[in-house]
């Protein structure tokens, strides 16, 4: 049987392979087993190239950082950037913690400080609070975690100005910079110094439990990337040029058609689902598949796991979880 | 309240300006107050369009340097009294201005004219930055082609991320039959994926490429075509009129099917 006429039907083979629990199994998705350490590789050398460009940027702009010896900021950043590969909570994040609304700023470690980057900050703030407005009220209160961040005065306002049109407020500010504190005051901020070592990158070579799961109300359009450590929610469609990763599972209430990467961290276990399932790529932990070349004609919510066979898509009513 | 719209695409060529400059156009002949800015510096061409190459004294570079003030530099339309333009220079670079600056013109122009219609350059770098900077609500055009719909995709978020939620879609350049014959994506397809309210779908026309050409806006000619015809309704449902799509699949058999039929009848 061709690759393309499998939609509906499954392989024989998949039949005989596990018979016993692959009803599910109804449709199928051409698998390149390829490990995605190759391409990261590659891709983790380019990075650091262009970080040691910025480099130089980030020096500049900040007489503080001339203090350190410049290999010791180099070394730094290399670390940085095999840990970012590792982990992808390199985004702006908004969450609860004892009750507090927090929005969370990546670190200078994770994100360097150039205007560039505050712009692609800036955005993803914008992102959250548009794709996270049920999980506050209106007139609630932010604390700002900038972390080692710097932040000047227009950034500040930049920030109080989004949170402001999301209907929230900012009162507070902790930061480890002490210009960013002083910033912080004077635009009228309550701030909270902490200690330096706090807001450092912790590695992260123990596996740690995930965070809580994202819930995002908005359509993930062509160049928008959500990066989470945990399960992602997505209330709305994923565009082609969209992507998804997640540490978890992923979620969509709506329709995959960009790519979808559940368990980022390297767990096999984790499951793509989607009410229409059309991706141009699937991923779990270091497979890849892509979707076969026609289109379903008909579409209805689908489950996507790892099997013995690299990623399949399942009915997402026949799904049995014991399967995996 | 002015309403301050830009007009832009992502992608280059799909026909911003001759959207802006037709929009500007139908706007102005309904007796509104129009103002047109040409935000693609470098490479403007919305002068062209509007056939208004010749009067351009001073561009809005000059207005922001303080070498002339902003009334020296609007160009006012030959043929309609309400519409003016602000040109781009053509001798700088789209970083000779910034979000800021652009905010600041159309702020001054919001106090006298009642449209504000910004054409963007195509790319979303800088000069599409200071083009949705001023902006309160956006009209993406788009061709329906794959390239065209990905990337009205990508201008569609950066536009929710910059705050401009006031969204309309213009299909432009759609061949209906081609549609028919499943050779090209529909409305309906491009729509499923944008997410974004439809204000507009403007057939393909070889007239517009003419008035391109000659520089006389496709919607003050007087023969009626179905693209000026859209450009109109655009404008009309852009003033809060409901006004039905026209519908572009029966037009072509119109053509052949009143021919055959009056030959029909002649015969018989």
């Amino acid at each position: 049987m061709s690759y393309d006429s499998a939609l509906p039907e499954t392989k024989p083979n998949d039949n005989e392979e596990n018979a016993e629990s692959n009803s599910a199994l109804t449709n199928h998705i051409e698998v390149i087993q390829e490990s995605l350490l190759g391409t990261g590789e590659l891709l983790e050398s380019e990075i650091s190239d262009s970080s040691q460009q910025e480099q130089a940027s980030v020096v500049s702009e900040d007489d503080k950082e001339k203090e350190k010896s410049s290999q010791e900021v180099k070394d730094d950043n290399e670390l940085d950037v095999s840990e970012i590969k590792l982990n992808p909570n390199i985004q702006v994040k908004i969450t609860t913690e004892e009750g507090r609304l927090l929005l969370i700023l990546p670190t200078e470690s994770q994100i360097p400080s150039t205007e560039a980057n505050w712009y692609e900050i800036w955005q993803q703030m914008r992102l959250r609070l548009l794709a996270g407005d049920r999980f506050w009220q209106a007139n609630s209160i932010v604390h700002l975690h900038a972390g080692d961040r710097l932040l000047d005065g227009r950034q500040m306002q930049e920030i109080s100005e989004a949170l402001t049109e999301a209907q929230l407020q900012l009162k507070s500010v902790a930061t480890s910079r002490r210009q960013t504190a002083i910033t912080a005051v004077t635009a009228g901020y309550s701030v909270e110094q902490i200690s330096k070592e706090k807001s450092l990158f912790t590695p992260i070579n123990p596996p740690k439990p995930l965070e809580d799961a994202l819930y995002l109300e908005l359509t993930i359009r062509s160049g928008i990337e959500i990066r989470h450590p945990g399960t992602v929610i997505i209330f709305g469609d994923v565009n082609p040029g969209g992507t998804v990763i997640a540490d978890g599972d992923i979620l969509i209430w709506g329709r995959l058609r960009g790519i979808a990467h559940a368990g980022a961290g390297g767990n096999q276990r984790c499951l793509i689902m989607a009410l229409q399932m059309e991706p141009t790529q699937l991923r779990i932990a270091d497979s890849v598949a892509r979707a076969p070349e026609k289109s379903p004609s008909q579409l209805y919510p689908e489950v996507a796991s790892i099997t013995p066979q690299g990623i399949r898509i399942a009915k997402a009513v026949d799904f049995a979880r014991p399967k995996i | 309240m002015t309403r301050i719209i830009v007009i832009t695409s992502g992608k280059g060529g799909v026909g911003k300006t001759t959207t802006s400059a037709n929009l500007g156009m139908a706007l102005a002949k309904m007796g509104r107050q129009v103002a047109l800015i040409d935000a693609d510096f470098g490479l403007r061409n919305l002068d062209l369009l509007l056939g208004l190459e010749n009067r351009i004294v001073y561009t809005a570079v000059e207005v922001l340097s303080r070498e002339c003030r902003l009334e020296q530099a609007l160009v006012k339309d030959k043929r309609q009294p309400n519409l003016v333009l602000l040109p781009a220079a053509q001798n700088r670079t789209k970083e000779s201005v910034t979000p800021d600056q652009m905010k600041l013109l159309v702020n001054a122009l919001a106090q006298k004219y009642q449209y504000v219609v910004i054409d963007s350059p195509a790319g979303i770098e800088n000069g599409f930055k200071n083009a949705i900077a001023p902006a309160k609500e956006a009209l993406i055009v788009t061709t329906p082609e794959i390239s065209a719909v990905r990337d009205a995709d990508r201008v569609v978020g950066l536009l929710e991320a910059a705050g401009v939620k006031k969204m309309h879609l213009i299909i432009n350049r759609l061949k209906p039959a081609m549609v028919r014959a499943n050779d090209m994506m529909s409305v309906q397809d491009v729509q499923e994926l944008l997410a974004v309210p439809l204000i507009g779908v403007i057939p393909d026309d070889e007239k517009v490429i003419v008035s391109t050409n000659k520089g006389e806006p496709l919607v003050l000619s007087d023969t009626v075509s179905l693209a000026s015809m859209a450009f109109d309704n655009i404008a009309r449902r852009l003033e809060g009129e409901t006004v039905d799509f026209l519908d572009l699949d029966t037009p072509n058999d119109n053509i052949f099917s009143r021919l055959r039929k009056l030959l029909w009848t002649k015969i018989i």
